[in-house]
């Protein structure tokens, strides 16, 4: 499964799950998030990993904190260039063969 | 977005009610604590989040700001968790917000658990009207309960914390027996009639409690020193609720509280060893200076023994808290008092080897051994100590003889006594609580003395070379006599008594 296939298969299983699709594979000279959704009044910021196997470490291991700044930086980016006041949150989409499953929250902005 | 609520932190042993506020707003998710937090209050993010997270309840997203205001205050200790998480809770309408003011304290488990924190007692003591009730960890029930009149509701999980702020779950008020307490006060562990003759020595001890003299028996290894000492909190006059709040305060403060402890019934008895550092012994620590062994043994007995093993530094620190009944750990951006009343027993061999003075055994030491030896406390150190008594080792007869000598009980119903004179005499008297610290004026007054007594106290001072303070040092003890008695005046068998308990020859430079 490429990351594309992931992606679209994130983006089916988080609408199934009540999330608003909001864009895809947002891109600043800073970082790329996989999609932007809503849930409810909360902006998530979706980071999609696709594996077929855990052979080089669960997806859950490969949001490091280098990923995570990228991450951050984008999402500033974003909240900035739509003066969005909502709350935001972190999410990653574990996509595997077996199933796709969510973790919310995964991290926060070290502060 | 916003709520507020009151916590309270300690600093010393005095309480400081603190608001915490908290503020969820759009933005990306950040949780910062701001008002001066150490440490371990900035760790309690993590705390909160899972304790949150396993409790049922979402963590909300988006920017979280926690304030614990006055923000100039710097925040100790453990025990803000629980009020942060109810912030959160209310700031994100996950709970109702109470209709009373509350205050709360306690640590957060990461699975929920409401634990326990040193300090509740004096924060308790702190709370003012203006708050209807105290929700702290069921472990710290008790202590809050009996320094403050407001309710004190103890939980065990967060979960119980909401649903009782929710009214789903009503948590009934704890309640404490007072009447335990004079009880277990009463109780007589250490009985005086289980140590085997040494008569002149509980004699010793009897007058050290009922004057608050200070103590120094020098005998032999095994010659009971450290049973005897072992006794005397017990032989000092009943510990009352209000003595009893000050040291349990004290203790709360250091965290040597067990969970579900009240009032600490009985006076401490504390015997540090001999290695102890400075700060073990007077307090102190990083951040704020914590409470040390003199403070511990507050109202109660510190046991040196060895004496002359002890760090010359550290028996010199002594001195300011055996006069000031408190010492004052100043550092840097903060100074804390901590009370420190406490009896010295001081216990120590006659020479290095421990013969000296033994009828059947020779002593090995050499002069110079010797005078080393007792030159390892100060001229100034032994001033603070009234009572010198010997403790020799028993001759074999006596220790087969059955024991005939009182009972504790009855030896603290005269000490009571003793007391109560005492401190009807020097109420007008500032700064003296008992005998031991009769000085100028006041021991002129109470310690005049017939023509009988002051020809035998100056033939003694003639014939044992006595310096001004061993003299003072014998009419306080002599009015400690007398009072045991019940005599008002100081007569000549009082005198006679106490000239006994003078420091021995040995030590002449003090005597």
């Amino acid at each position: 499964m490429d990351g594309a296939a992931g992606e679209a298969n994130a983006c089916a299983f988080l609408r199934e799950s009540g999330y608003e699709i909001v864009a895809r594979n947002w891109r600043t000279r800073r970082g790329e998030i996989d999609i932007i959704a809503r849930e409810g009044d909360v902006v998530v910021f979706v980071e999609v990993k696709a594996r077929t196997s855990d052979e080089f470490g669960g997806p859950e291991a490969a949001v490091d904190k280098r990923k995570q700044r990228r991450l951050i930086a984008a999402a500033r980016a974003f909240g900035a260039s739509t003066a969005c006041d909502l709350p935001m949150r972190f999410d990653v989409v574990v996509v595997r063969p077996e199933g796709t499953t969510v973790i919310r929250d995964a991290f926060q902005v070290p502060s | 977005m916003f709520a507020r609520i009151l916590s309270g932190v300690v600093v010393g042993i005095d309480a400081r009610e603190i608001e915490v506020q908290c503020d969820v707003s759009g933005g990306l998710p950040t949780f910062s604590i701001v008002g001066l937090p150490e440490k371990e209050v900035s760790e309690s993010r993590e705390r909160i989040r899972s304790a949150l997270k396993n409790s049922g309840f979402s963590f909300p997203a988006g920017r979280i700001t926690a304030n614990l205001a006055p923000a100039d205050l710097r925040k100790e200790g453990v025990g803000f968790d629980l009020a942060i998480a109810v912030a959160i809770l209310m700031a994100t309408e996950q709970i109702t917000r109470p209709q009373r003011r509350l205050l709360f304290v306690g640590e957060l488990a990461l699975d929920g658990a409401v634990r326990g924190v040193r300090g509740v007692l004096p924060i308790a003591m702190e709370v003012g009207d203006d708050v209807d009730g105290l929700v702290v960890s069921h472990d710290n029930a008790a202590e809050a309960a009996v320094a403050t009149d407001v309710p004190v509701y103890g939980v065990r999980t967060l979960h119980e914390v909401c649903s009782f702020l929710n009214g789903a779950q009503e948590i009934r008020p704890t309640e404490i027996c007072i009447n335990g307490f004079s009880e277990q006060a009463e109780i007589i562990r250490h009985d005086l009639s289980e140590v085997r003759g040494q008569l002149q020595a509980k004699r010793a001890l009897e007058i050290a409690a009922a004057g608050g003299h200070n103590l120094l028996m020098v005998g032999p290894p095994g010659a009971g020193k450290s049973l005897l000492a072992r006794c005397l909190p017990e032989l000092l006059p009943t510990f009352s609720r209000d003595e009893s709040l000050e040291v349990t305060r004290i203790y709360s403060t250091a965290g040597l509280l067990e969970a579900g402890d009240a009032l600490i019934p009985r006076r401490p008895y504390r015997a540090p060893h001999h290695t102890i550092s400075y700060a073990g012994m007077v307090g102190g620590g990083h951040g704020v200076p914590g409470p040390g062994e003199i403070s511990l043994a507050h109202h109660g007995v510190l046991f040196l023994d060895e004496l002359p093993e002890f760090d010359r530094k550290v028996l010199e620190t002594l001195r300011q808290p055996l006069e000031e009944r408190s010492i004052l750990l100043a550092r840097a951006g903060i100074s804390v008092r901590y009370p420190a009343a406490f009896t010295l027993v001081g216990a120590m061999n006659p020479c290095p080897c421990g013969m000296l003075g033994d009828p059947e055994q020779t002593c090995t030491c050499s002069a110079r051994d010797l005078m080393r030896y007792r030159r390892r406390l100060s001229g100034p150190f032994l001033d603070r100590i009234d009572l010198f008594v010997d403790v020799p080792r028993l001759p074999t007869d006596e220790l087969f003889e059955p024991n005939a000598c009182e009972s504790s009980q009855e030896v603290r119903t005269r000490v009571d006594h003793a007391r109560g004179t005492q401190w009807v005499r020097y109420e007008a008297v500032e700064g003296c609580y008992a005998n031991a610290q009769l000085d100028g004026e006041a021991l002129r007054i109470h310690c005049a003395l017939n023509n009988e007594a002051n020809t035998l106290l100056r033939k003694a001072v003639a014939r044992f070379a006595l310096s001004a303070r061993a003299y003072v040092r014998i009419l306080r003890v002599a009015r400690t006599i007398a009072d045991l008695e019940g005599a008002d005046r100081v007569l000549g068998k009082h005198i006679a008594e106490a000239v006994q308990y003078r420091a021995s020859g040995l030590w002449m430079h003090n005597a």
